[in-house]
């Protein structure tokens, strides 16, 4: 967890490496079959070319970031805005690097706003995000 | 979950997709972790929650052969942390069905609560599907 929260300061970046098995691995855990993401040749068909994977796959990189950063504050009380921009593919490696943008302080409460972009190795986004943890703060 | 699927057509503002109940077992939520390649943190990821509630939406919503909806975005807030081996109830209702030319939007609501009827997380989802 971050020991000292500061506006400005980039949160541990992650990079992750898509595979078609990791997606047809996501599929069985959430249910979610549609085939655009596990069906090769019914997508290859589709204007995508291919199979893509599940946009809250990617977003997943984005809350790990969140509980790396922030523990349980994260699942307790926090808030995400996501949009998906573009698909993330089998072979692609995408890098989420996210910054506390603001502190607020209300009411002896403490937020912090966190941005995020997510990227693939050809430098195109794929999800940006913002993110609002609560959080114990030293200040009184 | 129904066992008729339904279609763009058929769907209202207001209309509640039936509920879904998973049960979190320590093997679904190790498979999800496979998935994402992260080690956890003893939890419920709170994204697995929201995988469970779209699955569920998606699984009881048919579209024309040879086409495909799209995740456009994604807004969501989390109330409590849910424990591995907990058991949820996810509701969706549609809030908004915009149409534009040949494609349509959907705006998804989305609640999910706990077995103590305490609710975990809500949020709005945003598909666009060729109508």
């Amino acid at each position: 967890m971050l020991t000292e929260i500061q506006e400005g300061k980039a949160l541990n970046p992650v990079v992750k490496h898509i595979t078609q098995e990791k997606i047809n691995l996501y599929a069985e855990a959430s249910g979610d079959f549609n085939p655009i993401h596990v069906d090769e040749s019914f997508a290859a068909k589709t204007p995508l070319g291919g199979t893509i994977a599940h946009g809250m796959l990617n977003l997943a990189y984005v809350s790990e970031i969140m509980t790396s950063a922030f523990g349980q504050g994260w699942s307790s009380e926090g808030k995400l805005r996501a949009k998906f921009k573009e698909p993330a593919r089998p072979g692609d490696t995408l890098t989420i690097n996210g910054k506390i943008g603001c502190v607020e302080q209300k009411d002896d409460v403490s937020y912090a706003n966190c941005s995020f972009e997510c990227r693939n190795q050809k430098g195109e986004t794929i999800v940006t995000a913002e993110a609002i943890v609560k959080f114990e703060s030293d200040k009184k | 979950m129904s066992d008729k699927a339904i279609t763009y057509e058929d769907l209202s503002v207001g209309y509640k997709f039936p509920p879904a109940i998973y049960e979190l077992s320590a093997s679904l939520v190790s498979k999800y972790l496979k998935a994402v390649d992260s080690a956890g943190d003893g939890f419920v990821p709170p994204l697995a929650i929201t995988a469970c509630a779209i699955a569920a939406m998606t699984g009881s919503f048919s579209l024309p052969s040879g086409t495909i909806a799209i995740h456009a975005s994604q807004e969501l807030e989390f109330f409590k942390p849910v424990p591995i081996g907990a058991t949820i109830e996810c509701h969706i209702r549609v809030a908004q069905k915009i149409a534009r030319g040949k494609m349509g939007m959907l705006i998804l609501e989305i609640e999910v609560f706990d077995k103590g009827k305490e609710k975990v997380q809500s949020g709005r989802a945003t598909i666009a599907l060729p109508t």
